[in-house]
């Protein structure tokens, strides 16, 4: 998180939004942003709905793993980071520069 | 003398219980965690719509809630699923 959060502006330049998601309630992750200056919105998934619809719910721990989609303008997923190499930023980074060099469907 | 041998019989007997009851290695440590869950989603499909509460705060004072379906045509979204009790990253 905190390598997404060093590298926001890169992220903005390409017209991307970052959410960072994770299975913990609004008051923990506002304390957990809050601690790590992070400036981009964190999402709450208490119901771990969203997790399980993106495949990543460890029914044994209770919790999604990391990982990180890049889903362009139509809604398509562009790109997929699972495990620890979804620390790393960097290949988000460039999938959502190329994006940015796509014309979007209307 | 009997004593020596009795307690070299004694340390014997210790160290067949402590083999016997050492379990038998797996063959990899992985292989007794339950595999992580990977993702059925593929490059190309189409990203699951979800709505979900936030940090964010609008200018209410209220927390935002986010649509993935209200970026469509405005902006890529990218979503960074994390672990918060062990993020190091």
């Amino acid at each position: 998180m905190k390598a997404y959060q060093a590298d926001i502006a890169k992220f903005e330049t390409t017209d991307t939004q970052i959410f960072g998601l994770s299975v913990d309630s609004v008051p923990a992750n506002k304390e957990f942003g809050a601690k790590n200056g992070i400036t981009f919105p964190l999402l709450s998934d208490f119901k771990r709905t969203v997790v399980k619809d993106y495949g990543i719910f460890n029914e044994e721990q209770g919790f999604g793993n990391r990982a990180t989609f890049v889903i362009d303008k139509d809604g398509i997923i562009q790109h997929i980071d699972e495990g620890n190499v979804a620390i790393d930023p960097a290949s988000a980074e460039d999938t959502c520069n190329i994006l940015s060099h796509k014309k979007t469907t209307p | 003398m009997i004593k020596r041998t009795l307690c070299i019989v004694f340390l014997f007997a210790v160290a067949s219980i402590a083999v016997a009851q050492t379990p038998t290695p797996s063959p990899s440590p992985a292989a007794q965690r339950p595999a992580a869950p990977h993702t059925n989603l593929k490059v190309g499909d189409k990203a699951p719509d979800f709505t979900l509460p936030s940090t964010a705060v609008g200018p209410d004072g209220r927390g935002l809630r986010f649509k993935l379906s209200d970026f469509k045509g405005k902006k890529n979204v990218v979503l960074a699923f994390y672990v918060l009790a062990f993020t190091g990253g």
